[in-house]
């Protein structure tokens, strides 16, 4: 048993060296280039670009319908590059780091905290709602990917001791699966890759999406089936028939979780992790599978499994920020603003989880999963356009789809934030009540 | 001396604040079941250290916000200036993350006891 941790922690350890040198990882992509314009020439359709650590300049190309205003003379921009157009013509530009204003201060500060509350409740969260948020604020898509996950493993450091603090986070668990999730994220890349090299960018979106929004109408529609089941019961949480009947199979490697109170083949631990990892490397919210694996799968309680999911939060997400600051696109202003106020939030959300029943959890995990996915359904018409499955979408269509999915995000973030909130308070009162009472016994007896 | 209750849990009162925490405890016993009351400690509220905390936390935000420029310059170069970012955001979380942990005490927000 120790023989296969410390394997499949080697393994962690050699991964990131090997993907970072590799270049590719969950990295960015290679048309990237980082410098700054030093001229532009409007008649000729060129720019004058040196890209960082070079000395000589390049001339790349304006692409049709780009005028010299898009270009930024002398600030740090990132530039993508169109390969299918020719050689050194430019696709997109956008100015690496943004300047902070009171309003980007304000925003950062309060998707942070109600972020924070989510994930320290559920065990994951904001991560989908921080990106999309940061890029409406105007930031380039892979500086805010890059930000949201270097803020998310400090964030889920101290979200995963608080919890480990309160009894409910399962160390060992938490480590078999972040390693085992690892490498799922390598194969989940792979496919990505294979799909982007047969059906390109659209063939990918559309696949990203179609996965995004069957797994999670899956999953959530059944933890919230589940959820309702307990709370019209006893509200008492029993171990899930699969998962029991997976703990009879006695094939060795036995795995023993003591905190989770489960015993279980390592041959059912691993595809659990394996599918985390590659559906964080799909849809970047491996949570919403890990967490629902844990609990029907393996059989850990629901406030076990959201507590673990923050260690394998905090490893997934300092193995990202590695390879994310390694091709230097962390916008530590970003991480360190979002981090003001989910590091109150995922405290407030973690002692949350002591006052409220199991299934609490779980309707809040189904709330969130089931309104993102109406997000990314919304965006599934476009990406069919895209492939030439269905006709190109009128305008107002698309603004309206668009609009769709932009606030369907903001809902998930509050209404989570409302449920959270109540069943806290709720709890909490009850918690007060209870207290005087048995105050109130206690003196009785002293009394009488 | 007969003493009623009221004298009696002003005295204990007066012990406790002395630092004689078992007399005021006996004094408060009860004669016939020599049962001890159970006394519910009040817990301090660590309202100076969510202030050091704060002050701490604080200050380093305004540094980054006044030094924006030379900090996203050095933290942004790639290769082993990667551990730049990645320890500043645990440090913040170390220093940030107490002041928010004794913030929520001091508003009252504490974990239930089991």
């Amino acid at each position: 048993m120790k023989r296969l941790l410390f394997l499949i922690l080697g393994i962690f350890l050699i991964m990131p060296v090997h993907s970072a040198m590799a270049g590719g990882g969950a990295g960015p992509s290679k048309d990237m280039m980082k410098g700054e314009f030093t001229m532009v020439d409007a008649s000729a359709g060129t720019a004058t670009f040196i890209k960082n650590g070079a000395q000589e300049p390049m001339i790349l190309n304006l692409p049709e319908g780009m005028t010299a205003d898009a270009i930024n003379l002398d600030k740090k921009v990132m530039v993508t590059l169109d390969s299918h157009a020719g050689e050194g013509v430019i696709k997109d530009v956008s100015v690496m780091f943004l300047d902070m204003n009171v309003k980007r201060v304000a925003a950062l500060l309060l998707i942070g905290l109600i972020g924070g509350l989510l994930s320290g409740f559920i065990g994951s969260g904001g991560a989908f709602v921080l990106t999309p948020a940061m890029m409406s604020l105007g930031v380039p898509g892979a500086i805010a990917v890059a930000s949201n996950m270097c803020h998310k493993f400090p964030k889920a450091m101290v979200g995963a001791y608080k919890r480990y603090k309160y009894g409910q986070a399962d160390i060992k668990l938490g480590l078999v699966m972040a390693v085992t999730a690892i490498i799922g994220v390598q194969i989940g890349i792979m496919i990505q890759k294979y799909i982007l090299k047969h059906w390109g960018n659209a063939g990918s979106n559309l696949y990203v999406s179609t996965v995004f929004v069957f797994i999670l109408v899956v999953v959530g529609g059944y933890v919230l089936y589940d959820a309702y089941k307990l709370a019209k019961g006893t509200g008492e949480a029993k171990t899930p028939k699969l998962a029991q009947a997976l703990m009879k199979i006695n094939l060795p490697p036995m795995m023993e979780f003591k905190v989770a109170k489960v015993r279980i083949s390592a041959w059912v631990t691993i595809p659990v992790g394996l599918l985390t990892g590659m559906l964080a490397a799909t849809i970047a919210v491996g949570g919403f599978i890990g967490v629902p694996g844990m609990i029907y799968v393996v059989g850990a309680s629901a406030v076990v499994a959201s507590a673990t999911e923050l260690i394998i939060a905090f490893i997934m997400g300092a193995w990202g920020s590695i390879q994310w600051g390694l091709a230097g696109l962390i916008d530590i202003r970003l991480t360190l603003l979002i981090l003001a106020g989910s590091l109150i939030g995922v405290q407030l959300g973690a002692l949350g989880t002591t006052y409220v029943k199991d299934h609490m959890i779980k309707i809040v995990m189904a709330a969130v999963m089931l309104i993102v996915a109406v997000s990314r359904g919304a965006k599934v018409p476009g990406y069919l356009a895209d492939v030439g499955l269905r006709g190109q979408l009128e305008p107002q269509l698309a603004s309206l789809l668009e609009s769709v999915s932009y606030w369907s995000l903001i809902v998930a973030l509050a209404s989570a934030g409302l449920i959270i909130t109540t069943a806290m308070v709720k709890g909490m009162m009850e918690a007060r009540a209870e207290e005087r009472v048995s105050r109130l016994q206690e003196e009785g007896v002293s009394h009488g | 001396m007969e003493m009623n209750n009221f004298d009696k849990n002003m005295s204990a009162a007066a012990f406790a604040e002395a630092g004689e925490h078992e007399t005021a405890r006996e004094m408060l016993s009860d004669p016939e079941t020599g049962q001890k009351k159970v006394v519910h400690p009040v817990k301090k509220k660590p309202v100076v250290s969510m202030i050091i905390f704060g002050v701490i936390s604080l200050s380093l935000y305004v540094g980054l916000m006044m030094r924006q420029d030379l900090i996203m310059d050095t933290f942004t170069r790639g290769g082993i200036y990667t551990a730049w970012p990645i320890c500043t955001a645990l440090a913040f979380s170390f220093i940030h993350g107490a002041f928010a942990s004794n913030f929520l005490s001091v508003l009252g927000l504490e974990a239930k006891k089991h």
